[in-house]
């Protein structure tokens, strides 16, 4: 899986590479309009993770000459602002998501991947870890072939703990991503802890390992032990 | 006062003394004058007598005319010649007469000679005089009056118009300010001074716009680094077995600024009239989207949440009408009681939204200011309900709090500003 990252600010696209590199993908950097020019141009990427503010031009003209050359790439605008013009624009000009700065690498690296799973179509709805299989499709979970009722929450949580496997995920970033950003934080840490909890007690019932670890009180991974 | 008003009242003022005054002055003056050329005639009628007694040694006849009358007395001794005016009762009536007195010598005996004429015709005279400068300063009054209500009032209009420009003016609404042009100096001037104070500030308002958005975009990449450099730090188990709190807290830390600074960019934009309200917007739909959106937490936290919708569609904005709710919804949660409740009513002019509490009333004063926060509480960003409050205060709706039973109400009418 091949990704551009598209941001001039160095600090930023160093940790989004460092990232999404530790989940197996293949990054490339871009930090101005003219290398972002020039690279998708000569290169099809999965997906391009593209900065709105650039030295040198505007990351909306990419989007769009990327789209009038009929290129497929899927993209994820990250931008500073967080006017809902731009969004809109953003979203009409063919992007695929859009997300506001400051952002949780998680949450970028669930967005890439969803992205990807619906650019490649129909085959790839299957995520698997060990023997749990999630079919984001048909939102079901399955362990070694049977099937485990989840709420619609504990799936979205389980997807976001699978996708984002073997990284430390703070209480703060899973909250978050199952409630926005808005949701005061001391009222969902318990609630996050029940989730937890409960995800947990039904996948140790149909049979799964106890992969979903507490680290040191401050958060999840979900990792072999 | 009108400064018209102000300046009628003083001119009229001035208007009546000044005439007064004057007719003061003429009448003395002109009755001084008339009494003078009655006198002449006596003393001409005294030189008349006199003359007469020199030649003929004798009294003249008394000839009695209409408008004088000559008595002769016999007198002990000479008296000085006087002036005098006397009142005399005549048919009935009261006439003033103008009288000479003066003695002279015949057949070796004094006679006190008295001379009168009737002093009518001055007062006629008079009374026309004074008739005439009462009816003048009526029409002068009259005439300013006239001038006042139509000539000035016209003459004023310009600064009429421009002080309904500047009052229609909205420096949000980057309209430019017309003022109508005006022959008048002191007007263009003072057109001209507000034009140019208007430009001065909506450079300045301009640039602090600019640089509020400026801020925010410069802000938001340097948060962007530090949380994900944070998220990268996490991943170092090292690091994290040693440093959980730290970690956590800074975390924290991090995400209250950004929240804080999404606020307060959100209040910026609401003062500053960014949202247009053309959205026909169902508030039921939203009420329900964020009672489901909530109510897990609410359930976990054994609250209930009673609603009483009613289709309504209003007017406005997706994204505020979401706020609105969420922030009030978000609020009943957060400061409710264990095992307490929650109560949503729509309908087509009000939505309520209360909640249970341990908590006494609060300072409705205080409340929808920014950065108010419950003494007990820190979690907020202390904003929550002054966007509320902005966003009411920019659609026209009113919201007001009230507190009864143990229960935080907050109602917001969509009728009233």
């Amino acid at each position: 899986m091949k990704i551009l990252i598209v941001e001039d600010e160095p600090a930023l696209n160093k940790s989004i590479v460092e990232y999404l590199t530790s989940q197996q993908y293949l990054c490339e950097q871009a930090s101005n309009y003219r290398d972002a020019q020039d690279k998708i141009e000569s290169y099809d990427y999965d997906c391009i993770v593209l900065d709105i503010m650039l030295p040198g031009g505007n990351g909306l003209q990419l989007l769009q000459s990327l789209k009038k050359s009929g290129k497929t790439d899927g993209v994820i605008i990250i931008s500073a602002k967080n006017e809902l013009d731009d969004k809109i624009k953003g979203l009409s000009l063919g992007a695929d998501d859009y997300l506001t700065k400051p952002f949780h690498l998680s949450e970028l690296s669930v967005r890439i991947a969803a992205i990807i799973r619906r650019k490649n179509g129909m085959g790839n709805n299957l995520i698997s870890f060990e023997e749990i299989v999630v079919d984001v499709q048909a939102h079901t979970v399955s362990v070694n072939n049977q099937p485990v009722i989840l709420t619609r929450k504990e799936f979205e949580l389980l997807l976001y703990l699978v996708i984002n496997k073997n990284r430390v995920l703070s209480k703060n970033t899973i909250a978050g991503h199952m409630w926005g950003d808005d949701m005061d934080m001391a009222d969902s840490y318990d609630f996050i802890y029940a989730h937890i909890k409960n995800l947990r007690k039904k996948l140790l019932a149909a049979g799964a390992g106890d992969y979903i670890q507490s680290v040191y009180g401050m958060g999840y991974k979900f990792a072999l032990r | 006062m009108k400064l018209l008003d102000k300046y009628s009242r003083l001119n009229i003022t001035a208007t009546i003394l000044t005439f007064i005054i004057g007719s003061c002055t003429f009448y003395f003056l002109l009755n001084y004058i008339l009494i003078r050329e009655l006198d002449e005639r006596l003393q001409a009628e005294q030189q008349e007598i006199l003359a007469y007694v020199n030649t003929h040694k004798s009294l003249p006849d008394i000839v009695r005319t209409k408008d004088q009358f000559t008595i002769y007395e016999q007198a002990v001794a000479k008296v000085n010649t006087e002036f005098t005016t006397v009142k005399l009762k005549q048919n009935n009536e009261q006439e003033d007469y103008r009288e000479i007195k003066f003695s002279l010598l015949a057949r070796d005996k004094y006679y006190q000679v008295t001379v009168g004429t009737p002093l009518d015709e001055t007062e006629a005279l008079l009374q026309v005089i004074i008739g005439v400068t009462i009816a003048m300063i009526g029409i002068i009054l009259l005439i300013g009056f006239l001038i006042n209500r139509i000539v000035i009032r016209r003459l004023w209009k310009p600064f009429y118009s421009t002080i309904e420009s500047v009052k229609n003016y909205h420096l949000s609404e980057q309209q430019t300010l017309k003022l109508e042009r005006t022959d008048i100096d002191e007007f263009s001037l003072l057109n001209q001074s507000i034009n140019e104070m208007v430009d001065r500030i909506q450079q300045d308002y301009g640039s602090l716009k600019n640089f509020t958005g400026q801020a925010a975009h410069e802000m938001q990449t340097p948060l962007a680094i530090i949380r994900t450099k944070l998220d990268t730090l996490m991943q170092n188990e090292a690091v994290l077995e040693k440093n959980a709190q730290l970690i956590t807290d800074i975390e924290k830390a991090v995400h209250r600024l950004s929240r804080l600074h999404q606020s307060l960019l959100l209040l910026t934009k609401v003062e500053n009239k960014q949202f247009l309200l053309n959205e026909k917007i169902n508030l039921d739909k939203i009420v329900t989207d964020k009672y489901e959106e909530f109510g897990e937490m609410a359930s976990a936290l054994n609250l209930s949440i009673k609603l009483h919708i009613e289709p309504v569609a209003q007017l406005f904005h997706q994204q505020l009408a979401e706020i609105i709710i969420s922030n009030l919804l978000n609020n009943a949660i957060r400061y409710n009681r264990p095992n307490g409740e929650i109560e949503i009513t729509l309908n087509d002019t009000l939505l309520t939204v209360s909640n249970t509490s341990d908590k006494g009333k609060l300072d409705s004063t205080k409340l929808f200011k920014r950065f108010y926060r419950d003494a007990d509480s820190s979690d907020g960003t202390g904003l929550g309900l002054s966007i509320v409050k902005q966003i009411c205060d920019m659609a026209g709706y009113s919201i007001t709090y009230s507190f009864y039973e143990m229960r935080h109400e907050f109602k917001l009418n969509f009728n009233q500003s």
